[in-house]
């Protein structure tokens, strides 16, 4: 192609070309499909319980039905369903900013020593008489140093190697292990609390009331927007310590502020409803595959797809329970939505390996 | 983008072309602040790079054993060396991505050495070697990350694109692709989507790192002819590691050798392309003759030099 006297030109013959500019896919419709399924959901976990019949709920919202109807409904509950959606949604959103803080797609609060950190301090509370489920503010502080506390031990472990996705993924495992082990350690030093704190250990939104619900709201609401605020760093750290770097951010600092907000969310979370298992570690893998890679867009939306999985669970968790307790006819039966999340994530989390051999993150 | 139009084939390579003799003398680098060129909105030169001897290395290895190198405003230097003797490192510190130990690095007269990631980050772009891209991650998406060093943390939460943005995408020839996403693309469309990145800083300063590795040699002239050409069109200083001495010779005005984290040669590649400097930078033996078309200096490498 070239001759004797035209010098070859490399790019040259791009040059003259120049296409529009397509027009970004808008994620609005997504937003607000996934907005009226975590509606669709809020009712069916408010019409699932068993002493009340759905048209005995319907009569209760619509400013009718007795007294004892009247109760069940606005008093548990609407406040469980309320908790068990936030809660859903902080779990979410603190599992995207670990995954994007770390680089790291099995990073989750459950696997990073964050969960089982704040399941730790909330144990610790009660179990030494520091808190009970009257003082729930004192618990979810103790949650937040908990999970401080794990989130720290993994960073001091890891050391160096902390970069590398495996290397965190492998201690972080060891350190939710140890902190599991500490917290069976305190369940037999103080035996006392152990009713209410085998709840934490599994997660179940049984018995959550407006009290919860008024802690836990602006807790989240707070520690949400701080989330989506750093929605710009940690889009661009996802893209690579050295990129964004290179791209003029303080990588250290916005890792930090990440990490700090993710402990916060988690542990508000588990502080109501506990250990709800592999929520924080798969909705966000959900919650990209729907909304892509712009945080922007992603972290509200891993809050509403956070609040849709834990929000069915927990209603499934009830139909579940009412099934149970007609097979054996025990009538206190319930299935707490723990078990039930831990459960189904053990399977999803198959179907995501498997889907995705060789991704790097 | 009006400037993208204006590149016909002879003019991609008429300054050496249209000179006689070895291309370091051609007086490309002194090219006016191009009329016909984008750069009539940013008026000024482009600053130059000045490097005082710089130290740096890691507590087991040194790397840079004291480094001065100057680079003009608008000029186009390739760095050369074997691996492991600095250039990227020299890169890195240059971006402000690495402290010296001893030593400075100026920025026209701004001493980066003062200014914080941020600040760094507005007036110098490095090109890195490849990074694996974010699954999902859009182009559109992928090079408006350029723009964090100017709009801030809470900047980037605003919608929309910058004009800079655009205009890299535009520039890099990559705009139809915009909403693909970067995973899907090819080594070459990565790398053209990388360099719209780096374009999208909007700095006067782009240095890159092996922007041709891995790349096939339609890709690899594809990507040094942007340089080369955006180089006139915007009116930059870039700084390039090069492994391929060929190609530094044809497209670098200036050509800086690093051996053992030192600078041992420098000057315009028809001065400094010679056999002695295969042996001595290279420890390659080979012969080096002139293209007949073009001018610039031709390496014809034989066999590795064994001590």
């Amino acid at each position: 192609m070239s001759s004797d006297t035209v010098v070859p030109t490399p790019a040259g013959r791009r040059a003259g070309r120049s296409p529009r500019l397509p027009a970004p896919r808008s994620p609005l419709p997504r937003l607000v499909l996934l907005l009226l399924v975590v509606l669709a959901v809020a009712v069916a976990d408010v019409l699932a319980g068993r002493a009340v019949t759905p048209a005995g709920v319907w009569e209760v919202l619509l400013g009718g039905g007795d007294a004892l109807d009247r109760h069940v409904v606005l008093n548990l509950r609407v406040p469980r369903m309320l908790v068990a959606l936030v809660a859903g949604a902080c779990l979410a959103v603190a599992g995207l900013l670990l995954q994007s803080a770390l680089r790291n797609p099995l990073a989750g609060p459950e696997v990073t020593g964050v969960t089982p950190g704040a399941v730790l301090g909330a144990v610790v509370a009660t179990g030494f008489g520091l808190a009970d489920r009257q003082s729930p503010l004192a618990v979810v502080v103790a949650a937040c140093l908990g999970g401080l506390f794990g989130a720290g031990l993994l960073w001091v472990l890891t050391g160096r190697r902390r970069d590398d996705p495996t290397e965190t993924a492998v201690h972080g495992v060891l350190v939710s292990a140890v902190l599991g082990g500490l917290t069976a350690m305190v369940l037999l030093v103080a035996p006392g609390e152990l009713g209410s704190v085998v709840q934490w250990l599994i997660g179940t939104t049984e018995g959550r009331v407006w009290q919860h619900w008024n802690l836990l709201w602006p807790w989240a609401l707070c520690w949400g927007v701080a989330a989506w605020l750093l929605a710009g760093p940690l889009t661009l750290l996802r893209c690579g310590e050295d990129q964004a770097a290179e791209a003029g951010l303080d990588t250290a600092r916005a890792r930090g502020a990440a990490l700090v907000c993710a402990v916060a969310l988690a542990a508000g979370a588990v502080s109501t409803v506990g250990a709800l298992g592999f929520v924080g570690l798969l909705v966000p893998h959900l919650a990209l595959a729907l909304f892509g890679a712009d945080l922007r867009i992603t972290v509200p939306g891993a809050a509403l797809a956070g609040a849709a999985v834990v929000g069915g669970a927990d209603a499934l968790a009830q139909v579940g329970g009412r099934g149970l307790a007609v097979l054996w006819d025990a009538d206190r039966l319930t299935l707490p939505v723990g078990a039930l999340t831990t459960a189904l994530g053990a399977v999803l989390l198959l179907v995501v390996v498997r889907r995705s051999p060789a991704r790097d993150f | 983008m009006r400037n993208a139009k204006g590149a016909t084939p002879m003019e991609e390579t008429r300054g050496p072309a249209g000179v006689p003799g070895p291309v370091g003398t051609a007086p490309v680098r002194g090219v006016p602040p191009a009329p016909e060129g984008g750069s009539a909105d940013r008026p000024g030169r482009p600053p130059g790079i000045t490097v005082r001897d710089v130290v740096f290395g890691y507590p087991d290895r040194p790397v840079l054993r004291g480094v001065d190198l100057r680079v003009a405003p608008g000029e186009l230097t390739a760095l050369i060396g074997m691996n492991g003797c600095g250039k990227s490192t020299l890169l890195r510190v240059i971006a402000g991505l690495l402290r010296p130990e001893r030593g400075s690095v100026s920025l026209g007269d701004d001493d980066l050495m003062g200014m914080s990631r941020r600040e760094a980050a507005r007036r110098v772009a490095l090109l890195h070697q490849s990074a694996p891209p974010v699954p999902g991650m859009t182009v559109r998406q992928l090079v408006r990350q350029g723009r964090y060093a100017a709009r801030g943390p809470l900047g980037m939460l605003r919608g929309g694109d910058d004009a800079a943005v655009t205009r890299a995408l535009a520039d890099t020839g990559v705009t139809e692709w915009a909403e693909r996403p970067v995973d899907s693309l090819s080594g070459g469309e990565r790398q053209r989507v990388r360099l719209a990145l780096a374009l999208a800083r909007d700095t006067r300063i782009l240095l890159l790192d092996e922007p041709t590795t891995y790349l096939d040699l339609h890709h690899q002239l594809e990507v040094l002819g942007t340089v080369v050409r955006l180089r006139r069109e915007r009116d930059l200083t870039v700084v390039m590691v090069l492994h391929d001495l060929g190609h530094a010779a044809r497209f670098a005005e200036r050509i800086v050798a690093l051996r053992d984290g030192r600078v041992v040669a420098d000057g315009p590649p028809g001065e400094v392309v010679t056999p002695r400097l295969l042996a001595e930078v290279l420890d390659v033996v080979g012969r080096v003759s002139v293209d007949p078309v073009g001018g610039w200096p031709v390496c014809h490498p034989d066999h590795p030099l064994n001590h």
